[in-house]
């Protein structure tokens, strides 16, 4: 299996901050890769510096063989990177129609996808008129996650995809991302392990900005000091 | 219930306005009281032009854009330019066409600017743009180009006014020669150099570091645009007196309309420019982008006192709006159309009002026309799409794989652009000074804040509830307000119109610290 993304020791810095030291990681085509690691790890401005919303000042970004990092957001999106961030980012001026509209890339991106899409979460269908500000937390969610899919992205950065959801959304949620994975890659970031464990092959553990653990997650899943120290959870 | 709560201060509102103007009605006369309203309302919609721009543009961008004023003056001057001498208009069409052909060739320029080393002093920029605005310093006085000269009475912006009025332009206008012994071609070859090393600057300045891809067929398309600018630049100093001879044989609401239409595209260019070259390196940083838009808005006002001079100026009305004479004024619409009467008489109430068919019909009508292509741009277009979604979060929209550097350039055009057609439009009824901007920016600051600073809908009621509120200040100055335990009735002075709008502001931010339709933060 070739890598889809590669990333090669970059360092982040927000401001004076520096928040990412050396990361490396590798994403294969079609896998699940779960980015793990406690609050404040590293783990959302590591997928904002492969994306290039914080750019990091060195180290490389290779994805489909291109190096991408120094390049604009909107240039990394459009070669088929999709972004479902942390607290989903909803537009609440906008119906939920026409959030999807707007994450097109070509004009007949969402009558493609629309049949698709309303398989994986049918609720959307009934609200399709409705205004953004006027969603649950999960039905903004499975939006989030449905915007990523309007276009054809061929990798999907998901943040935090189950964070404050109930028990039957997160079911929903976690099913969607199973079938997802039949057709595009994902790097996930997951506070929560169950889940986490339950959907990636492999795993990448980052601890105050720096890669400290990686391997395959069945292994993981039996390191129980790995698990306290650096996920805080049993 | 879920109605009221969703419109109740909209449906307050207009409660509160009805229940005023029923109270105003009480003081005055039928006729007075619809005139008045109708002078509000052409007041209101200048107002609101500049309003809309400038709410979009802090909305979007986070830039309050003090320069709007001064933006809105200088498209009332442009349009004073186009309609009283457009000989000149036509002699600037080369030298421009020549230094934006040096911009047309960007994507060249960008990717040599890249070729340099990226670090190390960037010294030869700023050379090139010294020299670029050395060479025009030079060639610039000996251009052929004829205009107006403020410190010369006989070829002074007055003089030309009168002589546009009087319909003397076909006679006064002389071809322009160029001075000096350099031969022509000369000059426009120095002019397109100075173009280039100008864009060349730029590039350079701009480098974005990272990779800078320019591919093959944007290469060929940006050196078809120059082949084709230049060639333009040739065909109109070629045909300049042809073309100047046409313009003016037209008649002036022609003339009128070509003005307000380059006016605002020429507004909606130095917009963008101005996003593109001053306002962008500067997003980071909200103070020195304030102090910024504060100098720009000085910048402004001195260059209208040296191009224009200090004296104000009236701008003529186009021919539509401007008869006096026989079957003038009109009774009706369809006489007006007939005549072309500056005003229509109606009888309200069994007096006579007396209409202004440029400021109270024609204004109101392009007012409302704005109003609403505007908020279908916004409302049923991409472009309106990405706006609104950009003003709640920029950097997702950018996630989604849309360039909102080039939506933020696009939106800081249109809204200049809409500042630029309000002054268009104002200068025939308002006329031209050069405090113009500075009157205005403040009465479309007060709009905003009273209708919530990035609402549409709030900078629309806004600005109308501030043009009413003038209009009956002043009305009332006149007739003065008989009010209880007072002898003599109560005439507000001059000075109390700029303030009651301030202190309405005052009263509905003490209610709605938000503006009318402003959204909590």
């Amino acid at each position: 299996m070739s890598n889809l993304l590669e990333v090669r020791g970059i360092d982040t810095f927000i401001g004076q901050f520096h928040i990412l030291e050396e990361v490396s990681l590798t994403v294969p085509e079609g896998a699940i890769v779960a980015l793990l690691g406690r609050n404040g790890a590293g783990k959302t401005t590591t997928l904002k510096s492969i994306l290039g919303l914080t750019p990091p000042r060195s180290g490389q970004v290779i994805f489909a063989g291109e190096e991408i990092q120094g390049l604009p957001s909107y240039e990394i999106a459009a070669m088929g990177v999709g972004y479902v961030p942390e607290h989903r980012a909803i537009f609440r001026d906008l119906s939920v129609y026409e959030n999807l509209k707007l994450a097109e890339r070509k004009k007949s991106d969402l009558a493609r996808k629309e049949a698709m899409i309303f398989e994986l979460f049918p609720d959307l269908k009934r609200l399709i008129k409705l205004g953004g500000a006027n969603l649950s937390g999960g039905q903004q969610q499975m939006l989030a996650l449905a915007r990523a899919l309007v276009p054809d992205n061929r990798l999907l950065l998901i943040d935090e995809p189950t964070e404050g959801l109930a028990p039957v959304i997160i079911e929903a949620m976690m099913e969607a991302i199973r079938r997802l994975a039949a057709t595009t890659t994902i790097l996930l970031v997951e506070q929560n392990f169950l889940v986490a464990g339950q959907l990636a092959e492999s795993y990448v553990i980052v601890d105050e900005g720096r890669v400290v653990q990686t391997g395959v997650m069945a292994d993981l899943l039996d390191d129980d000091a790995a698990i306290r120290r650096y996920l805080g959870a049993g | 219930m879920e109605f009221w709560r969703e419109h109740r201060t909209a449906i307050m509102t207009v409660i509160v306005v009805a229940a005023l103007l029923g109270l105003a009605r009480l003081g005055m006369s039928a006729n007075d009281w619809v005139v008045t309203i109708l002078r509000g309302l052409s007041v209101g919609a200048v107002i609101f032009l500049v309003a809309a721009g400038f709410s979009i543009i802090l909305g979007l961008m986070d830039v309050l854009n003090l320069a709007h004023g001064a933006l809105f003056m200088l498209g009332a001057y442009m349009t004073w330019s186009v309609y009283v001498r457009p000989d000149t208009i036509v002699d600037l069409l080369t030298p421009g066409l020549l230094l934006a052909a040096g911009f047309a060739l960007m994507p060249v320029w960008r990717q040599a600017a890249a070729r340099t080393p990226a670090r190390g002093r960037r010294i030869w920029p700023v050379l090139a743009l010294a020299a670029a605005a050395l060479i025009l310093v030079r060639v610039g006085p000996r251009l052929p180009i004829s205009i107006w000269d403020p410190k010369v009475y006989q070829n002074s912006p007055i003089v030309w006014t009168q002589n546009a009025q009087t319909g003397m332009l076909a006679s006064l206008i002389r071809p322009a020669v160029a001075e000096g012994g350099l031969p022509i071609w000369l000059t426009w070859l120095a002019v397109l150099a100075a173009g280039v090393l100008a864009a060349l600057a730029t590039a350079g300045l701009g480098r974005r570091s990272g990779l800078v891809r320019t591919t093959g067929r944007a290469a060929l398309r940006s050196l078809l645009l120059f082949a084709l600018l230049i060639g333009l630049a040739a065909l109109f100093f070629a045909f300049n007196d042809p073309l100047t001879n046409v313009w003016i044989a037209l008649n002036s609401n022609w003339r009128f309309l070509i003005a307000v239409v380059l006016a605002t595209l020429a507004g909606a260019l130095l917009g963008g420019l101005m996003e593109a070259t001053l306002v962008r390196p500067l997003y980071e940083r909200p103070i020195y982008q304030i102090m910024l838009t504060f100098g720009l808005a000085f910048i402004g006002t001195e260059i209208v006192r040296a191009v224009w001079g200090r004296t104000g100026l009236t701008m003529p009305r186009p021919a539509l709006f401007d008869g006096t004479g026989e079957g003038c004024p009109a009774t009706g619409l369809g006489e007006w159309w007939r005549n072309h009467c500056a005003t229509i008489l109606v009888t309200i109430g069994g007096e006579e009002a007396r209409i202004r068919t440029y400021n109270e019909l024609f204004l109101i009508v392009v007012g409302l026309i704005v109003l609403v292509s505007v908020w279908l741009l916004l409302q049923r277009s991409r472009l309106g799409m990405i706006i609104r979604a950009g003003v709640q979060d920029g950097e997702m929209v950018e996630a989604l794989g849309i360039n909102v550097r080039r939506v933020f350039t696009l939106v800081f055009a249109l809204g200049v652009g809409l500042a630029a057609l309000g002054g268009a439009l104002a200068a025939p009824s308002m006329g031209l000074s050069d405090a113009m901007g500075a009157t205005l920016l403040l009465g479309a600051l007060i709009a905003l804040a009273i209708g919530g600073l990035t609402s549409f809908a709030g900078a629309a009621v806004g600005s109308v509830l501030v043009g009413l509120l003038q209009q009956f200040m002043i009305k009332f100055g006149a007739l003065g307000i008989k009010l209880p335990f007072l002898a003599e009735p109560f005439k507000p002075s001059p000075s109390l119109v700029p303030a009651s709008t301030v202190l309405l502001m005052v009263l509905v931010l003490l209610i709605l610290p938000q503006g009318l339709f402003g959204r909590k933060e």
